[in-house]
């Protein structure tokens, strides 16, 4: 195995690549079942066959996935993540890492312009493998939250950090022989920890198959060993509990990526007679706190993490094998282990489990040739409504709006995608430049429909008072995950 | 034959518009543009909403391990065909 650790930093403590028995199930695919010593096998094999280069790993089976980044981690490469897949934020990451190689487990998911590597073209290597040992500071995997973000560096994992966490996550949810069904993708930080991460380190087999549609995750569940544990969404839960499909006993729910609605929660513990666990995090620092959804709104972090004050709002977190991080949300300490949110960063949206800053939608926005300003507004209720989107504004006299979205299109995670470009003669911008709160609200009120009394042409600079509702949704309990 | 309908383009429009609260008019839609992407530009989460109101209101269950899902919601006029096959009521 190629030395990748640069000779000045220190040997490290050695953290396995798989922390389980030889015959311990991990992934459970729909042909079979794939065990420890199988997993070692195919990850050495492949691991002697990879390209030297970056590995963008587009693997769209679980299990592919998984031995992608471990033949990987072996063979000292990195792996890259990321849920967007637009032509412009490909050519980005190709620019910036130099020979990118997507990691493809079918040749038709690789996208154009990038070399291909199919993984499934490569048989195991023969013998039996232990578990080997590596640095706790290797750089495994490079963590992208979305394309639309402007942070084209991406969140740099080492295994230490990626273990730790998985390893806590076990110990968190009492996981010994679980069946893990996961309904998020691998390539998303919370996917990546509970579906395929989780295995290396806990007690907890992967199911491989489909899981979106409810009846793709009843079929799953019915397919794998009690005790089960569903990785899901506020959105595909809420699905789930709306199709009225029979399930097979399921020991606990845990979701991410959204607010998880209390009256949602209890429910769907009434319901499938379970538990409805929520994960909070962050991509920067993956998995930190849990909470049961009906006990009450308070957070406690994962076994070893610790929360610090800071000047406004924003918590630092401290946790094995991580930097110091400061929490893009706001959070209320109740002392280092327990909290409550109390919201979003100012310019962070997320959506569909990934993330982007509203200035940095705005820039793309303006970018283009033609638009003369714009602007990217987010619905109150982004999060808790699925049918709402991304709002976006636009002074641009020689285009249509349908150019502007089809330009954006190219450019940005489809997530978030406006359903349509608003144009408008100029935005009401404050003398100073500036886009007052209450200019932006009442924009966004006008777009929605929600305001009859909104001006329906845009007023001089200074905008008269806007007569909106008062505002008809409860203050956001933010469940966080990391995106 | 039943006394069920024929499944028509326009039906299913009308259906996508109102779950998904597009603001573009059923009529509108080109049954043979593409749903999601370019086209309409539906994303996974519509895709998830649809499922269920196609469940509720022609009693199909949509799953991602049929080789077809692809083709299924290629277009409106994929997405009918489908639908007119597969429907309970």
């Amino acid at each position: 195995m190629p030395a990748t650790r640069p000779a000045f930093v220190p040997a490290s403590v050695g953290v396995p690549l798989l922390a389980r028995p030889h015959g311990a199930v991990l992934f459970r695919r729909p042909e079979g079942e794939v065990t420890a010593d199988r997993f070692l096998a195919a990850a050495h094999g492949l691991a002697a066959a990879l390209p030297d280069a970056p590995l963008l790993n587009l693997c769209a089976d679980r299990y592919h996935l998984a031995l992608g980044l471990a033949a990987a981690a072996l063979a000292g490469r990195v792996s890259l993540f990321t849920g967007e897949r637009s032509s412009a934020w490909l050519d980005a990451l190709a620019a910036r890492f130099p020979g990118l190689t997507a990691l493809t487990d079918h040749a038709a998911t690789g996208p154009a312009g990038l070399p291909c590597f199919d993984l499934t073209a490569i048989p195991p290597a023969a013998g039996d493998f232990p578990a080997p040992c590596l640095p706790a500071d290797r750089l495994a995997a490079i963590v992208f939250t979305s394309g639309s973000t402007g942070e084209p560096e991406g969140h740099r994992k080492s295994w230490g950090a990626l273990a730790a966490r998985s390893r806590d996550a076990g110990r968190r949810f009492g996981l010994t022989e679980a069946a893990v069904v996961g309904t998020v993708p691998g390539q998303h930080m919370y996917g990546l920890e509970t579906t395929i991460l989780l295995p290396f380190h806990a007690g907890a087999a992967s199911w491989c198959g489909p899981a979106f549609y409810p009846v793709d995750i009843a079929a799953a569940l019915a397919a794998c060993p009690s005790p089960r544990v569903l990785v899901t969404t506020p959105l595909q839960l809420r699905a789930l509990l709306t199709a009225g499909i029979a399930l097979p006993p399921i020991s606990r729910v845990i979701s991410a990526t959204a607010p998880l609605e209390v009256a949602l929660a209890t429910a769907a513990e009434h319901a499938w007679n379970t538990e409805i666990w929520e994960i909070f995090g962050a991509t920067e620092v993956g998995s930190i706190a849990s909470r049961h959804t009906v006990a009450g709104p308070e957070w406690r972090t994962y076994p070893r993490v610790r929360l610090t004050a800071a000047p406004d709002q924003a918590a630092r977190v401290s946790a094995p094998h991580s930097a110091p991080f400061p929490l893009n949300d706001r959070v209320a300490l109740d002392g280092p282990t327990r909290f409550h949110l109390l919201g979003r960063g100012n310019d962070l949206v997320k959506l569909g489990g990934r993330r982007a800053s509203l200035a940095g939608l705005t820039r793309i926005l303006t970018g283009i040739e033609g638009v003369e300003d714009g602007v990217f507004i987010a619905p109150e209720d982004l999060e808790v409504r699925p049918t709402a989107r991304m709002l976006a504004f636009a002074v641009a006299p020689a285009l249509r709006a349908e150019d502007i979205l089809a330009q954006l299109r190219a450019r940005i995670d489809p997530i978030f995608l406006p359903r349509r470009v608003v144009c408008l003669d100029r935005l009401p911008r404050d003398p100073l430049g500036k886009l007052p709160a209450r200019a932006l609200e009442a924009l966004r009120a006008q777009a929605l429909g929600l305001d009859a009394a909104a001006p329906p042409a845009l007023p001089p600079p200074a905008l008269p008072p806007p007569t909106l509702p008062p505002q008809t949704l409860p203050p956001r309990t933010l469940a966080d995950r990391p995106a | 034959m039943s006394a069920r309908a024929t499944a028509v383009p326009i039906d299913v429009a009308r259906l996508i518009v109102t779950t998904l609260n597009l603001e573009v008019a059923p009529e509108a839609i080109d049954p043979d543009e593409s749903l999601f992407g370019e086209g309409l530009g539906l994303d996974s989460i519509d895709a998830l909403e649809l499922a269920l109101a196609i469940s509720r209101e022609y009693g199909l269950e949509l799953r991602s391990d049929d080789a077809r899902n692809r083709q299924v919601f290629a277009s409106l006029r994929s997405l009918t065909d489908y639908i007119d096959e597969t429907r309970t009521r």
